[in-house]
């Protein structure tokens, strides 16, 4: 398979990679890695804004590519209740094939399993 | 910032496929290019009004010569194909056809080549039955198992020799001789992978057809050759017969029609003379390299070896990856490697390979598998660059998925 430059540039280099813990971090999980894709994010925000993104994956070039550009781009904006750019947007950024889409959800369910959690509890 | 990897001085990755085709010998390229050029040689081999013809028949029944000398067969037994694709269809064809009022019965196994499995799924659909046996977890057949595969309505047992995902080979002496007292059941053995890497005897293992390659050994692609027994012996009644495939000019006895490619059989005949006196030494060689291969790649952990280790080509090393996902790996390693995964047949498909699926392994470790060939250019330096590659390669995959060393096996169950 042929990947985009991005793609391949997120996927040979990710930053971000790994976990977080202390007080305001909240962990999404998705996935299954017997199924073949598994994204875990890990959000720590103060006052609504990302302080720092980490996450891990097991998975394709492309999942791991969108998961660690994700990671990279949202620190320092706000948390909302959806991803920073949505499944359309990132599947057109990286050149994912269609019939790769189910895995962008993966990454949407991950991200939004963290992200909402945080939201509410800031209330 | 990563660490420098050495590709090779063509700045191309290290080849280490030899088992998907192998570099032509470049004393077959100039034979058979001094063919293509030649002002006396390109005559059809068919043509029997004049010497052109005469000169362009005597080199290809000399090269069917040599690749019946290579495998141990008699000359007026070889027929020339395109492939071993098309001789597993011939053979696999041309005795369900003929032999169609006997019986409609076939049995293989699940590990055979596609060349094998697809003819045998488009019999099923015309109405023969096929039996597929599932080999132990090594990937050998116990005799035992197709000996009770026999019905009175077999016509066709087809096993292959060295199998080309796994490199272990079948005892295929045994096959020959349990076909041979049930009488009127012939075996088909898919030899492409053998020469060169194991001994090979078609008289002498009781096989009555066996499908061979020009590529696998340093040979052309576009051609093969299919062994026709015609042997009558103590254990046999009669020679198998062949319905053919191809009709139109009543070439190679009339089993396969078609103006023959005068430098394709002759590159393949000496390529397989060549592969024939293949020395000791060389076995020895491959040996060692493969042995360095899985002790690199075993330090890393979490590494499994695909296929029996005592009955195997050390031309071939497969293994599994614990804690990787299989495309990730394939796209981190193929900048620097040339490797498959699976059957390179197959590696259009995304799917993982039956082969190892019918070894036991699980879906996520079949996809994360790695299928290294061993051959004649296989230095020490492309063994350690493979095991440089893969360690960091690896090393880093389960870094982003969470699963380094000690943790891969958790994180594997425990998603």
């Amino acid at each position: 398979m042929n990947y985009s430059e991005l793609t391949r540039r997120y996927f040979e280099s990710p930053g971000s990679v790994g976990e977080l813990s202390g007080a305001g971090v909240f962990r999404g999980v998705a996935g299954n890695r017997e199924q073949g894709t598994w994204v875990q994010f890990d959000l720590q925000c103060e006052s609504g804004t990302l302080q720092a993104v980490r996450f891990l994956a097991f998975a394709c070039p492309h999942t791991i590519a969108v998961s660690a550009w994700l990671a990279e781009q949202s620190v320092g904006k706000a948390l909302m209740r959806t991803l920073p750019e949505s499944v359309q947007e990132l599947r057109d950024r990286f050149d994912v094939p269609a019939d790769k889409m189910g895995r962008l959800l993966i990454i949407e369910d991950a991200w939004l399993a963290a992200a909402i959690p945080a939201i509410d509890y800031r209330g | 910032m990563k660490p420098a990897t050495q590709v090779s001085t063509a700045g191309m990755p290290v080849y280490l496929d030899h088992a998907s085709t192998t570099p032509v010998d470049s004393r077959v390229a100039a034979r058979m290019a001094e063919i293509l050029n030649s002002e006396t040689e390109f005559g059809n081999p068919a043509s029997v009004s004049h010497d052109y013809g005469d000169i362009a028949h005597a080199l290809v029944e000399q090269a069917r010569g040599q690749v019946a000398s290579a495998v141990g067969a008699a000359s007026n037994e070889v027929i020339w194909t395109s492939g071993a694709t098309e001789a597993n269809n011939l053979a696999i064809f041309g005795v369900a056809q003929y032999y169609r009022e006997r019986g409609r019965h076939i049995v293989t196994s699940r590990t055979e080549h596609k060349a094998v499995l697809d003819p045998c799924r488009e019999l099923e659909r015309r109405g023969w039955q096929v039996t597929y046996l599932v080999p132990d977890r090594e990937g050998l057949l116990d005799p035992d198992q197709v000996a009770a595969a026999l019905r009175q309505d077999t016509v066709l047992v087809s096993v292959m020799h060295v199998n080309n995902e796994i490199g272990v080979v079948q005892n295929i002496g045994a096959l020959g001789a349990i076909c041979a007292r049930h009488g009127g059941i012939w075996l088909h053995v898919d030899a492409a992978q053998s020469l060169g890497k194991c001994p090979i005897d078609f008289a002498g293992l009781g096989v009555d057809l066996m499908s061979l390659s020009g590529h696998k050994v340093y040979g052309p692609k576009g051609v093969g050759a299919l062994a026709v027994a015609q042997r009558k012996d103590g254990s046999r009644s009669a020679r198998v017969q062949l319905a053919p495939l191809l009709f139109g000019g009543g070439q190679e006895r009339g089993l396969r029609a078609g103006t023959l490619a005068t430098h394709q059989v002759v590159g393949m005949g000496l390529a397989f003379e060549l592969a024939s006196s293949i020395s000791s030494k060389e076995t020895v060689r491959i040996a060692q390299l493969q042995r360095r291969l899985w002790q690199g790649l075993a330090s890393i952990g979490g590494v499994l070896r695909n296929g029996s280790v005592s009955r195997s080509v050390p031309h071939v090393l497969n293994v599994s990856f614990e804690g990787v996902e299989g495309e990730s790996l394939l796209a981190a390693v193929r900048p620097y490697l040339a490797v498959s995964t699976g059957s390179a047949c197959n590696s259009a498909l995304a799917e993982p390979s039956y082969v190892l699926r019918a070894l036991g392994r699980s879906e996520r470790l079949s996809e994360s598998s790695l299928r290294f060939g061993l051959g004649r250019t296989t230095t020490t330096s492309d063994i350690d660059t493979a095991v440089a590659v893969l360690s960091r390669e690896v090393g880093r995959l389960r870094d982003i998925a969470g699963a380094r060393s000690g943790r891969v096996a958790d994180a594997v169950a425990g998603t």
